[in-house]
Formats: structure tokens, sequence, C-alpha cells
């Protein structure tokens, strides 16, 4: 009898038995028994760790380690060893980044909640967080509402607004390539507030915008989109869609030539794609949160060799912002003298991050009211290589956070505190 | 705007040309093993990073040969280990593995090469536009369809005039019959699939040079793939290319006219076929029982 006629040896009893292991697996994983301290203060990370945004999200936990290691070095929050316990969030799942807020707070019963790259899933952390009241910090999810409509007490931001970059930039591209915008913004929370500040913004110099798409987001082929954005004769082509979208949208528009056409810019850009694009597509005039070369400003060359050491690569503005985050919990607990999310959160308000910290020109803090750090932001045009190996960005201008965000009542933000 | 539609449904050939690229191994896999390789995208993505490794020390016309070769030899490794067993059982253990294998591949090449993507040099004269007009036609456009006609020439010259080729079509209608005939199987099957993930990993070295390299390149080209069977119709190969090319126009006229919609449209026109004719445009009935 052929073997291969024969049933493939997975019979009903395997199956159950199978079944019933994995099941044994699910309810046992609680009780794997770490070592952890009993009296550790706890700091949970809830960010990508696999999909479209696990780069930066790498890089933010890379950040967290490194302040990690500063902040054990120098004894700890109020005495006792700080411990990062990180899950992934997923890129995209909020069902899931949920789930693993609620098991950071309620089963690890972590005194800090830090994440997340997705603004739509940090948006929805915060409520956890807000519910369960732990002090939360998100490096890196830029959706104005998390400090503007939907702000709570409890939630901190260190990366900028949608509405802070657009203002940043905006008068660089109006004033260097012309009045009429088409923009290219995926289709989500992030995409649609940023691409409504850069409208805005750009309408208050007098430019206009002649067209636009909403892109579903992780989409591999731009070229329907380009093909109608050429179309419609702008000045500039406005790529708002970031990471491997980023990537994909500028290595296709460069290889259409459409940069002998037409101008491509933005607001926001990173390293991580600038680095996974090929030396000609890196191109156009952005903002960048943050960038490693800083000549002349104190400290910021110490923290770009400690990450090279960690990693074989400078630091990113995700890496800034995940070592900014967990300093601040570190920080807002040594100033409150307290683990009580209400008084750090109470102490955090108008706080002024260290210079070795800020790791920038201006001075950095944590505005009152609407828990929005406000920093610098780094203008300027991305190349293919500079002096250094990794110097894909010229900065030509830094702009003043505090210049760049509007007054905190035009925010939305109305904070109310726990009674 | 008519030149905009005509544009895309241009682009929309080229682009689906490419999905079909990707379906066809995908089919292959499928009509004759009954496996539905879900891993596909998997295999997509470690050709591409291979070529990317093997860059520079062959060229990329050497990594373009090579990269689907090696592709291959760890896909007739894991057809051995792992699918093997699984033959004339039900077909939703295949589709297990292979789900959880995807999952596998796309953490393993994260943790092989990192989660950043990564720069992938295509030569300097092929990503050049032809035309001023026609930008979208680009010179890597023009050779990836050139590809897609060749593996597509090539695969049915195969299937038509060799030995082995008529034994995978018999094996598509009978497997039984074909091995009482005395055809060893397994080495079929197994060469089979070895063809279907050759056709994966030549997929991924060409996407490489589309997209950004990063470990969810397989992921997000996998659901195409398996719209574009199931519109063109399981068991027929021609249906799987009509399949690709139907999506490709569909996805850049949306674009036109609705443009957070171009993801979706696919899976309309799925959802249309399957209620008007369930085995595809061209597929045959009763093709997985």
């Amino acid at each position: 009898m052929p073997k291969s006629n024969a049933r493939a040896g997975m019979d009903r009893r395997r199956l159950v038995k199978s079944g019933l292991v994995l099941a044994a697996a699910q309810l046992a994983s609680p009780f794997v028994i770490r070592a952890r301290a009993a009296d550790a203060v706890r700091i949970g990370l809830d960010n990508p760790l696999t999909g479209t945004y696990a780069a930066p999200g790498k890089n933010e936990l890379i950040g967290c380690q490194m302040a990690l290691a500063g902040i054990n070095a120098k004894g700890g929050i109020l005495g006792r060893p700080v411990e990062l316990v990180v899950e992934d969030s997923t890129s995209g799942d909020a069902g899931a980044a949920v789930q693993k807020a609620r098991k950071l707070i309620e089963s690890d019963k972590v005194d800090f909640l830090l994440g997340n790259v997705n603004s739509s899933l940090a948006l929805a952390m915060a409520q956890v967080s807000n519910e369960k009241g732990v002090l939360h910090v998100v490096p890196g999810g830029h959706t104005d509402a998390i400090t503007g409509a939907s702000c709570h007490w409890n939630v901190f931001r260190v990366c900028n607004t949608t509405q802070m970059e657009a203002n940043a930039v905006a008068g660089a591209l109006v004033k260097e390539y012309g009045k009429k915008f088409y923009y290219i913004t995926p289709d989500y929370s992030f995409g649609h507030t940023l691409e409504t500040g850069m409208v805005k913004a750009i309408a208050a110099l007098g430019g206009e915008k002649v067209g636009g798409d909403l892109v579903p987001l992780g989409s591999v082929d731009f070229s329907s989109y380009l093909i109608k954005a050429q179309a419609m004769n702008p000045d500039v082509i406005i790529f708002l869609v970031q990471g491997d979208d980023m990537l994909n949208a500028l290595k296709q528009a460069v290889q259409f030539g459409l940069d002998k056409k037409v101008h491509l810019a933005g607001a926001q850009q990173e390293m991580e794609p600038l680095e996974g694009l090929p030396p000609e597509a890196r191109i156009g005039t952005w903002v960048m949160e943050w960038y490693w070369n800083q000549p002349g400003v104190p400290h910021v060359a110490e923290f770009v060799e400690a990450t090279k050491k960690r990693t074989g690569r400078v630091p990113t503005a995700r890496t800034w912002f995940g070592y900014v985050s967990t300093w601040t919990c570190a920080h807002a607990a040594e100033s409150a003298k307290s683990l009580k999310a209400v008084d750090m959160a109470k102490a955090l308000q108008d706080f002024r991050l260290p210079p070795e910290i800020a790791l920038g020109p201006n001075p950095v803090i944590y505005r009152a009211g609407q828990n929005q750090l406000i920093a610098s932001l780094f203008v300027g045009d991305a190349q293919a290589k500079g002096a250094a190996p990794d110097d894909l960005f010229k900065v030509t201008k830094v702009v003043n956070g505090a210049e760049a965000a509007g007054p905190v009542g035009e925010s939305g933000c109305k904070m109310t505190w726990p009674t | 705007m008519t030149q905009v539609v005509l544009f895309n449904i241009f682009n929309g050939l080229i682009v689906g040309a490419f999905y079909a690229l990707m379906a066809l191994g995908l089919s292959l896999i499928l009509n004759l093993s009954g496996v539905i390789n879900f891993a596909h995208g998997g295999f997509l993505a470690l050709g591409a990073y291979l070529a990317y490794t093997l860059i520079p020390y062959i060229g990329f016309w050497g990594a373009l040969i090579v990269a689907p070769l090696l592709t291959a030899a760890i896909g007739l490794v894991v057809e051995r280990v792992l699918i093997r067993p699984l033959y004339g059982g039900d077909p939703l253990y295949g589709l297990l593995l292979t789900f959880g294998l995807a999952y596998i591949f796309e953490d393993m090449t994260r943790f092989v090469w990192g989660a950043q993507s990564l720069p992938f040099q295509v030569p300097a004269w092929l990503t050049t536009s032809l035309s001023s007009q026609f930008f979208f036609v680009t010179g890597y456009r023009v050779f990836m369809v050139v590809i897609v006609v060749a593996t597509v020439g090539g695969l049915f010259a195969v299937l038509n005039h060799t030995r082995l080729g008529m034994r995978i079509r018999a094996g598509t209608r009978d497997l039984d019959t074909v091995s009482t005939l005395g055809v060893n199987i397994r080495v079929l099957r197994s060469l089979n699939f070895g063809i279907g993930i050759y056709i994966a990993g030549l997929a991924g070295v060409l996407a490489a040079g589309l997209l950004g390299l990063s470990p969810t390149i397989g992921a997000s080209l996998i659901m195409p793939s398996f719209v574009a069977i199931i519109v063109g119709g399981l068991g027929s190969l021609l249906g799987t290319l009509l399949g690709g090319l139907l999506i490709g126009i569909a996805s850049g006229v949306t674009a036109v006219y609705l443009p957070s919609a171009t993801e979706a449209v696919m899976y309309v026109m799925m959802g249309l076929v399957l209620l008007v004719r369930p085995r595809g445009l061209l597929g045959e009935e009763g093709r997985l029982h």
C-alpha cells in the first residue's frame, strides 16, 4: 500500500492532544518564572515589534534600553532598580495593543506605560491608561488628538503634533517651491491630521491644494497616484506617507523621473526610510524631529557614540523619543518623590528636561495644560550622502517648537484632573 | 481625465503582470499538490533578501539568476521535511502549516537582516523612464514584464512539451492514476513545488527593485496572489494570469476615482466572482473537494 495514500498521521486523538497542550500553554504563560526583583519599578513598553512599524518601534526600544541603563547606573528610580517590560502591540491591530496594555497594567503591574508608534493605537491605549490611572508617555504617535481633543491628565507626548510639523516646514516649501500642492496622504488618523495641518499652514502663506489622494496604509504600488498627481500639474507633490510607504512612494517617483518635472517634498521625514532608499532617491525638503548631526550642541556626540557602540548605527529621532520617554518616567517620579500617577503628572507640568536628555539647541519643556513636549524641529533636505557616512539630511533651519506650536487654547485640549 | 484613466489601465497591466507572476507559482503548487501555500510570500521575501546579500559579490544579474535557485533549493527542503507528511490529508493542515511558516519566515528575515528597510540597488540604466509622456514606463518595469512573459512562456513550454510537464498536467487531473502508471509522484510533487518556489524567488528579486526591502514585503504581496487565483479560476494557469492582470487594472482605475478603495476593490472583485461564478473565470468545477 503506497504510504502516500494513508491519512497523514493526524487522527482525532492527536488533534485533541495537541489542542490540550496548546490550551495548557496559554494558561500556563503568566506563571512562567521570570527572575524579577520584587521591589523593582516597572516600565511597560507596548510598541510595534512586527509589521510595517517594526523599524521605528525597534529604534524606540533601543532608546528606552539606553535610558534604562543610565537610570539604573544612577541608582534607579527613588532608590529602586528599574525594569522594562516589552510587549509587541503589532503595527496596526488596536485590539492587540489594548490587550497588551491591559496585561502590562493589570498583570505585570507596571508603574508607567509607554507607546505607541501608530497614532490610532496610541489613542486606544490612552483610554486604557486613563481608565486605570497609569502615567502614560507616548514616544512617537503624532496625531494632534493625543494632546488635543482627546487629551488626558495622565498622557504625555514626546514627539511633535502633526500641526507643529506642518507649521515648521510650510514656510520653506512655499518659499522655495511654489504655490500648487498635491498631497499623497496615508488614510488614517495621522495622515488626516497632518494633511489638515499642512493645508492650513500652506494656505496661510498663499499656497493652495490642487488635489490629493488618500492612500491605504501599507500600499506597495504608488504608480496610479503618481500618474494622477502629475496630471494635475502641481509645483510640489507632498508625500505624507511614512515608513515603508514613504520608501516605496519616493523610490517609484524617482524611477519615474518625476523629481525632474515636479518638486518632491513632505512634512515628517525619518532616518529609517532614508536609510532604506537608494541614494538617488534621497531627495526633497522635509522636517525631522531630531537629528544626530548637531555640531556644537553639548552631550549629543556622547549620545551618538553610545548608540553607535550598541547598534553600529547612528541614533534616529525614534531612538531619542524612546530615550526621552523613559527618562521622563524617572524624572517624574524623582520630582514628585512618589510613584502616584497624579503626583507625577502634576510634577511634569512645565517640566524642563536637563540638557543631556534634551539633546537640542532650544529648551525642551512639557507644556502645562496639554502635556505636550515642546522641543525643536529640524527643517532640511535629504541628501544622498554628506560628510559623514550616515549624514543623510542637511539641516537648513532649526525651528523652536514654541514657535511652531499654536497656543494651548487652540489645541482643543480641555484637561480635567481627578479629584 | 481620459488620459489619466488610460495611463492607469496601461500601468495596471504592468502591475498586474507582476501579481500574475507571484500567483502563477502559487497556482502551480495548489493545482498539483492541493497545498495552499500561505508561505509563498515568505519565499518571495527570502528570494529578495538573498539577492540583496549576493549583489555585492556577483552583481544584480548574477543575483537574479542565483537567488531564485537558492530559494527553490530551500523550498525543496521545506517540501520534503514539512509538507510531504501532509499530502493526502485535509487541505486545512497544509494551510495551517504554511500559515505558521509565513510568520516564521517573516521573523527569521527580521532576525537575520534586521527590521529596517535595506537599500536594494538595481543597475542605474534600468531605473529610468523610457519616455517623458509615458513616464511610468520605466526600463525596470519593462524588464519586469519581459521576465514575466519569459517565465510564463517557459512554464507553458515545460508543461506542454516536456515529459515532466506532461506528468504535472496529468497529475493535476488525477494523481492516483499517474502514480499507478509508475511515475514517482513524490519526486513529481517536489519538482513542482520547487518550480513554484523558484518563481516566487524570482518575483521577490523583481519586487525588491520596485519596493522597499523589508521583512513585511512578503505579507504585503501574498493577498493579491490569492485573489488572482480565485478570480482567474482554480486549476487554470491561464486563468491565474488573467486574474492577475484584471486585479492590476481594477486597482489602477479605482485609484483614479476612489483612491482609498484601491486595496478593497480586488476583494470586491473576488466576492463578485465567488457569487456569480464560484469556479473563477477560467476555472474548473470541483477543484478542491
